[in-house]
């Protein structure tokens, strides 16, 4: 071996033990701060899952540009599979499952994995065919097909559930899946085989007379996306040790793919930070206590005005006050709701109350509004974090402040 | 020894024929120019010769195989891969890609490593990725755009793009080289240093060139041999002189000035 392939050799172990020491370090993290509380732990193994179904997602509809919508089957597939197999091979404490839990669940993540890449297969079998919004309502049926078989399947526990046992739960298995499968991505897309993916999305007329094979790469990269949202299935179904139709609601694959899109299709830092966030926002405000009208109310109003002006402000205005008034508007819109919520707090039918549980989703939907209206083309666009876009970032932000905007 | 050769081939679309019954042969070596009048049928010759149409009547032999013949065709990705690629006439670049990714693309054709390797991004995977990159600039040297090379194609010139469509082509090292209208909305002096690129490719690289191209002095100065279409039919056919003087060939390229 020579020094070069020696040193990437290195190099390679090197990322595989960071990669293997942060997911350590995300279950410390876990463990220490939600002693007290189990559901701060979900927390963190529940944020590995989405990272991994979203980022798993972008590969079919960012990078290959096949909008899919049916992802969450893949992930239910993944943990009836994990299910049906722990159903077999468990016997109270005794089993395979229960004496190896490490080598079991990462069988189980194969397993599921492997299942649900022949859904991906069917499901990307459109895919051939159709394009845009045609195979997005496909995928959607498809995908839908399936949770209802899955579902109503006598076999897998019917409408009631199913049982997964035991409960193993490896914090760090779930951070390490969504780790791998953001470096798959990476590697694909470092390499040139990546670059016929990314041509496929842009133009299949063209990509086809370049001789690339347009039906492989879909199906890879069905295969290849379903398949890391199977085997986050099987982790899934350890950890809850109860799967059922609940589990996996219908709105499941809609906010996978606002993950995506959200993130800036294709853009795997994208979905990444969208899938952190979005899952987080929700789950966060869980405690949101009653909320006056007063303050819901006035936030509405300050959030439609604030967007109403930074967007002109985006359009419009390229003078050296831009950056102020992009960003200050915020701050002002969360003291006056702050100040005004008080003050008419005891004011007639202000002072009513709004459940804060329902408050939640409204707070979700409207930061969504919000963000497609003044970056529609998604947090990161088509970007990717690095130290060389970070610079570029940086660069321009010196320039832009040292000259006048141009 | 012909490359490629036509024989009665058609292509229907329901009551219109836009090719009928054409036949022609190209020589090796040659710069063998396609021109008629709009709506001749000189793209569609192009989509039946790369398999995105499948001929309706007639055969297509490229390099002593029959890769299209009545209803069937091997298919653009084949036919790729056989040695025919091609421009657009409206410019199809991986518009979000850069200059030399896109070209990149164009040489994929001729990896050698699986998609495994990628994922995991084995040596190989990476080593090759190098030399397509490395091959990529040399060609986007030939044609110009070298100092481009990180500019996402869509952000570039209108002649740029045109050349990097010629650049993308060549990648997939082709034994064929089909140029839609490749000086469309280029100046006199962009056009004839297209001239100069397209003879150099064809005298560096040894690759024989069939182009379609409106502008007669272009046509005229850099290609051997001249073949003409009017609705669909062969009406000329030899010397660009011998063409010019065809009164067929006058009567219709006047009557579509009507
Ligand atoms: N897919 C299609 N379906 C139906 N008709 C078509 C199709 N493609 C081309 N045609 C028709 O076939 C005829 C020939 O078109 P073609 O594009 O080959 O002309 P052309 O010689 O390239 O013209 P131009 O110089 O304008 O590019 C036209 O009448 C066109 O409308
Ligand atoms: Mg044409």
């Amino acid at each position: 071996m020579d020094s070069v392939a020696l040193r990437r050799l290195g190099f390679r172990l090197l990322w595989i033990a960071l990669g293997v020491a942060f997911a350590f370090l995300v279950q410390w993290v876990a463990l220490s701060s939600g002693q007290f509380n189990s559901n701060g732990q979900r927390l963190f193994f529940l944020a590995g899952l989405y990272v991994t179904l979203a980022v798993s997602l972008n590969l079919i509809n960012g990078i290959t540009g096949q909008f899919s919508m049916g992802h969450a089957a893949f992930y239910q597939v993944g943990a009836y599979t994990t299910g049906v197999l722990a159903a077999k091979f468990y016997s109270d404490g005794a089993g395979l499952a229960s004496k190896y839990p490490l080598p079991w669940l990462i069988g189980m993540m194969f397993a599921g994995g492997l299942v649900a890449a022949l859904a991906g297969f069917i499901v990307g079998l459109p895919s051939l065919r159709l394009k845009g919004d045609y195979l997005a309502i496909v995928t959607l049926g498809f995908g839908e097909i399936i949770r209802i078989i899955v579902q109503n399947q006598k076999s897998l526990g019917g409408s009631y559930g199913m049982d997964v046992k035991p409960k193993i739960d490896f914090i760090w298995l779930s951070t390490l899946l969504a780790i791998a499968t953001i470096a798959i991505s990476r590697n694909l897309l470092k390499n040139v085989h990546g670059l016929a993916f990314l041509a496929v999305r842009e133009d299949e007329v063209a990509s086809s007379a370049m001789g690339v094979r347009v039906t492989r790469i879909k199906i890879a990269a069905f295969l290849l996306g379903s398949a890391l949202a199977g085997a986050a299935g099987a982790l899934l179904a350890h950890h809850e040790t109860f799967i059922s139709k609940d589990t996996f609601p219908m709105d499941l694959s809609f906010i996978i793919v606002t993950m995506v899109v959200l993130g800036g299709t294709g853009s795997i830092t994208g979905s990444t930070l969208a899938a952190i966030t979005l899952y987080l926002i929700p789950e966060r405000m869980r405690d949101l206590k009653d909320v006056p009208v007063s303050y819901a109310a006035l936030g509405v109003i300050m959030l439609i005005v604030t967007v109403a002006f930074v967007r002109r402000t985006m359009e419009k205005d390229f003078s050296k006050l831009r950056t102020v008034k992009l960003v200050a508007p915020w701050f002002v819109s969360i003291v006056v709701v702050a100040v005004g919520g008080a003050a008419l707090k005891n004011v007639g039918p202000l002072s009513k109350v709004i459940d804060g549980q329902q408050l939640r989703f409204v707070i979700f939907a409207l930061t969504l509004i919000t963000l497609m209206l003044l970056r529609p083309q998604g947090i990161f666009a088509h970007h990717e974090f690095s130290l060389q876009w970070l610079k570029k970032v940086l660069a321009r932000f010196t320039k832009r402040s040292g000259e006048v905007a141009s | 020894m012909s490359l490629l050769s036509l024989d009665k081939a058609t292509i229907q679309f329901g009551g219109l024929i836009a090719v009928n019954q054409v036949s022609f042969s190209l020589d090796k070596g040659d710069i063998f120019g396609l021109i008629g009048p709009n709506g001749a049928g000189k793209t569609t010759c192009f989509n039946l010769i790369t398999g995105i149409y499948e001929p309706t009547g007639g055969s297509v032999t490229f390099d002593g195989k029959v890769i299209a013949k009545a209803g069937k065709s091997a298919g653009p990705e084949s036919i790729a891969k056989m040695g025919i690629c091609r421009t657009f006439q409206n410019i199809r670049l991986y518009g979000s890609l850069s200059a030399i990714e896109n070209v990149m693309v164009g040489g994929f054709l001729r990896h050698r490593t699986g998609l495994f390797s990628a994922l995991f991004d084995l040596k190989r995977a990476a080593d090759e990725t190098v030399e397509l990159r490395e091959a990529g600039m040399k060609l986007l040297q030939a044609v110009g755009l070298d100092d481009v090379a990180d500019v996402r194609s869509r952000d570039l010139p209108y002649g740029s793009q045109r050349r990097l469509e010629i650049a993308r082509a060549m990648a997939t090292q082709p034994k064929l080289l089909l140029l839609d209208e490749p000086a469309a909305g280029m100046n006199p002096q962009e056009k004839m240093d297209l001239m100069e690129v397209v003879r150099s490719i064809r005298d560096q690289f040894g690759m024989t060139v069939l182009l379609i191209e409106h502008d007669m002095r272009f046509v005229m100065g850099l290609c051997e041999k001249i073949f003409v279409l009017d609705h669909g039919e062969e009406i000329a056919f030899g010397l660009p002189e011998e063409v010019r003087a065809n009164p067929k060939v006058i009567a219709a390229y006047l009557g579509e000035a009507h």
